[in-house]
């Protein structure tokens, strides 16, 4: 991680952001991190498709869930409604390109194809086979799966902590002793949201 | 029009690092001091999260606000057009940005105020960088350790001296300069992984020590020590352990009663009379337009904005902006070569790192072998170098976002795979080098893009550097074969090709002597309007191969210092 980088979001979505942030008070942007109430953004298929997408990126396996069961996709439905609602048309617009390119290339959509298939979709755009529309939507949907895999559950991804426990991220802790950064051991994680408590107690 | 307000003696705008410095000695010489901040208070109990999308994606402690409403726009030359950069984490609130940055607390080094003699002496000045406009400071050593003192113990900050008085003690850096006493704490906690790259690195003869930080490793002053949590990086403390100003020297300030603070209001104008004297500042809060008059001004709003301030700031006496007779208002701005300028290394190693918690640079161990002049550079092409930091602090998202070292794809099962077991396996270093001004690099008002109050945004124009960059090569080196002694299997190096706006700011308003040259005198007041001062890494000559924020807040105090204690010349 390069540190005092400029922040980590892409430059979509400064662009998306600060179009809407531009006069908004510090205080009125910072309640939008509040547990929003979910909204619907998906139809049932955009649904299917963008969780078929997902579970290509990060498949359920051996090693545990995958980006669907971890809730990547609520993540991303939750945070399009609210904090990202600037970028939702365009995340639309390229989850249905990427299901197009799916008819035209493998004969249906994304959803009902085989694993092989699928991944041959996504490698097909990931290597800029496929039309280039759909390169971007690949980008930003991969970045906004880490961010609800991994991110805090409090924004509606990461379900159970698993995506904490898939990296082996100890968890948000408000102080912590020296044995916690031990190295070569395993640490015990600390399941909770940093919005599950009052931020003084702990 | 405007509201006329009630004479104040000093009118201090920007409560940040810089100015939240400067209020303290001026309060306590007495001085009535109107502090006008753009931000405003932040509750560490509500405000500060241990939330990686909170802190680091959104940005949600350091966006929202005014900054973001005049974005620099950059440029590598000015045959280009500039474009509008992406967010700056600076921050609008009281404090400033020293409520979320990492506090490595770092003194220069005598070298640095000196370069342009010392290089001479050393090399020769055909050593000096072509295209530079690099100057020695009007002011050495002897001049600022004492107010480095005065800041470090006013504050607090955590530390190990490695030259007392010009006793070496090889726990510290015994490249620093001479200090009259140790730190008033001694350094942040330390933890295994940092204990194995000291003994690497003392396995290749360096002398590895703790970064000097402004964050307290034990009670200091009645506040708490750090809980090394792991949410250092661009969060703000919930325990109030990392001394920023708004913990530290503003509600000191606050406490003498010579301090009333002006929240979310913006500067938008330094107003000059005929003689050149600057009479007071214009400013609009909550979209009503105030004029404070004043017997002297500090800005201390960093380095984009102090400059834009001059600049818009016209009057008869300054047709071209204030204290801009000479046009130096904008020259010898640059910025610091670092992990933003492509400096940085990562390495992946075979074993469990466990430094997801900590203090980020400020719980880090450095290597000062191969910066500044610490080392013969004769036949090698360049002047300077860089410090080298190993560090803690990881966060979840940006782990598994992480490079995969070339060992796996980005996505499937192999990458799952791979992410579960290395994500807590890779470590970044951060690399500072030092960097110097040059005639290809400046500040000037963008002529098209404008801010929502009609005022033209900074242009950043920053061509390419051949010095700095063989610098950066040269200490990457260095920091590879630290990571490759440490047992990281693989190491990937950034390709330094320069700053483009950053967070390490300097110049613009630069310090020196002479007028035709320089913007402020030696003690930070402009040579053209003598009430008016600059705070800030703007005022900086040289960068140091290190971070600024102790610098700034020791000139600043020097300036302060100087205007309390010459108040009846300077503003009578
Ligand atoms: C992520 C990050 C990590 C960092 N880590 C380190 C570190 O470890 N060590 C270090 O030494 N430095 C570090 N820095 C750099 C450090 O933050 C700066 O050097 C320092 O804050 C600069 O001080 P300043 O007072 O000039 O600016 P700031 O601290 O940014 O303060 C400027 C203040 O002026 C106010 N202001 C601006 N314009 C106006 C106006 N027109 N009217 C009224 N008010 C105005 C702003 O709201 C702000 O409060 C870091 C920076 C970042 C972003
Ligand atoms: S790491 Fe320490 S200083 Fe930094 S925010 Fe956490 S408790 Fe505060």
């Amino acid at each position: 991680m390069p540190e005092e980088k400029p922040d980590t979001m892409t430059r979509r979505t400064v662009i998306a952001t600060a179009a809407t942030a531009a006069f908004v008070p510090v205080g009125a942007i910072r309640s939008a991190a509040q547990t929003p109430a979910p909204q619907r953004i998906f139809s049932p298929e955009q649904k299917r498709t963008l969780e078929a997408f997902l579970e290509r990126l990060c498949p359920k396996d051996e090693l545990g869930p995958g980006a669907v069961e971890i809730g990547a996709q609520d993540y991303i439905e939750v945070q399009l409604g609210d904090y990202l609602a600037p970028e939702k048309q365009t995340f639309l617009d390229g989850l249905a390109a990427v299901d197009a390119y799916a008819r035209t290339s493998q004969g249906s959509g994304l959803a009902d194809l085989s694993a092989e298939k699928q991944d041959q979709v996504l490698t097909d755009i990931d290597s800029g086979k496929a039309p280039q529309n759909t390169r971007a939507f690949f980008n930003r949907a991969r970045r906004l799966m880490l961010e609800g895999m991994f991110g805090d559950p409090h924004y509606g991804g990461n379900k159970n902590f698993a995506g904490w426990d898939l990296i082996r991220y100890p968890g948000p802790r408000l102080a912590t002793s020296p044995d916690l950064q031990k190295m070569g051991v395993a640490i015990q994680p600390y399941r909770r949201s940093a919005w599950g408590n009052d931020g003084h107690n702990h | 029009m405007a509201t006329n307000l009630k004479p104040v003696d000093v009118v201090v705008v920007g409560l940040g690092a810089a100015g939240g410095t400067a209020v303290l000695p001026l309060a306590r010489a007495g001085l009535k001091i109107a502090g006008i901040e753009a931000g405003t208070w932040m509750d560490p109990a509500k405000d500060f999260k241990a939330d990686e999308v909170h802190n680091n994606v959104r940005g949600m402690i350091t966006t929202g606000n005014k900054i973001r409403r005049e974005a620099p726009t950059f440029r590598t030359s000015p045959d280009q057009p500039a474009q509008q950069g992406g967010p700056s984490p600076m921050m609008n609130a009281i404090g400033g940005t020293s409520i979320h940055y990492h506090a490595q607390s770092w003194r220069l080094k005598p070298w640095d105020f000196k370069t342009v003699t010392e290089v001479k002496k050393r090399y020769g000045a055909g050593y000096l960088p072509k295209g530079s406009t690099v100057a020695d400071w009007p002011i050495g050593w002897d001049d600022i350790e004492p107010f480095y003192d005065v800041v470090e113990h006013e504050i607090g900050v955590s530390g190990k001296a490695g030259n007392i008085n010009g006793v070496l003690d090889p726990v510290g850096n015994v490249y620093e300069g001479p200090r009259r006493r140790e730190y008033p704490m001694p350094p942040l906690r330390t933890c295994d992984y940092l204990e194995h790259m000291k003994s690497a690195a003392r396995s290749l003869g360096w002398k590895p020590f703790h970064s000097p930080a402004a964050i307290n490793s034990e009670p200091y002053k009645g506040r708490t020590s750090c809980g090394y949590h792991g949410y250092c990086d661009r969060g703000g403390c919930h325990l109030r352990a990392k001394n920023s100003t708004c913990f530290t020297t503003i509600p000191e300030a606050q406490k003498t009663k010579n301090l009333t603070i002006f929240d979310r209001a913006q500067v938008t104008r330094i107003l000059a009379d005929s003689n050149g004297r600057v009479t007071g500042v214009q400013y609009l809060r909550d979209g009503q337009e105030f004029f404070q008059p004043a017997k002297a001004v500090l800005i201390g709003s960093y380095t984009y904005e102090n400059v834009r301030l001059l600049l818009v700031s016209k009057s008869k006496a300054f047709p071209n902006g204030l204290s801009n007779n000479h046009g130096q208002v904008g020259k010898h701005y640059f910025g610091h070569w670092d992990a933003q300028a492509g400096a940085g290394v990562n390495a992946l190693f075979p074993m469990d790192l466990n430094i997801w918690y900590g203090a980020i640079l400020s719980q880090g161990v450095v290597i000062d072998e191969w910066a500044d002049d610490s080392f013969d550079h004769s036949g090698l092409g360049f002047i300077g170098g860089a410090s080298l930091t190993v560090y803690t602090e990881k966060h979840p998202i940006a782990s598994a976002a992480s490079a995969t070292f070339g060992q796996a794809p980005q996505w499937g099962s192999k990458w799952k795979a791979w992410i579960h077991q290395n994500a807590g396996r890779a470590a970044s270093a951060y690399l500072q080098a030092n960097s110097f001004p040059y005639e290809n690099t400046y500040l000037d008002l963008d002529p098209e893009i404008k801010d929502p109050l009609g005022d033209s945004v900074i242009r950043v124009t920053s061509g390419p550097k051949e010095n700095e960059r063989q610098a950066c090569l040269y200490a990457q080196d260095k920091m590879e074969q630290w990571f490759k002694a440490a047992g990281a299997t693989v190491v990937t190096k950034g390709n330094p090709t320069g700053p483009r706006l950053s967070t390490h700011t300097y110049g613009g308003t630069r310090m020196g002597d002479n007028p035709e040259t320089s913007v402020v005198d030696k003690w930070g007041l402009a040579h053209e309007a003598p009430n008016l001062g600059m705070l800030g890494g703007s005022v900086f000559a040289t960068s140091g191969a290190r971070n600024p924020t102790l610098t700034i807040q020791a000139l600043a105090w020097r300036t302060a210092d100087h205007l309390a204690k010459n108040w009846n010349e300077i503003a009578g």
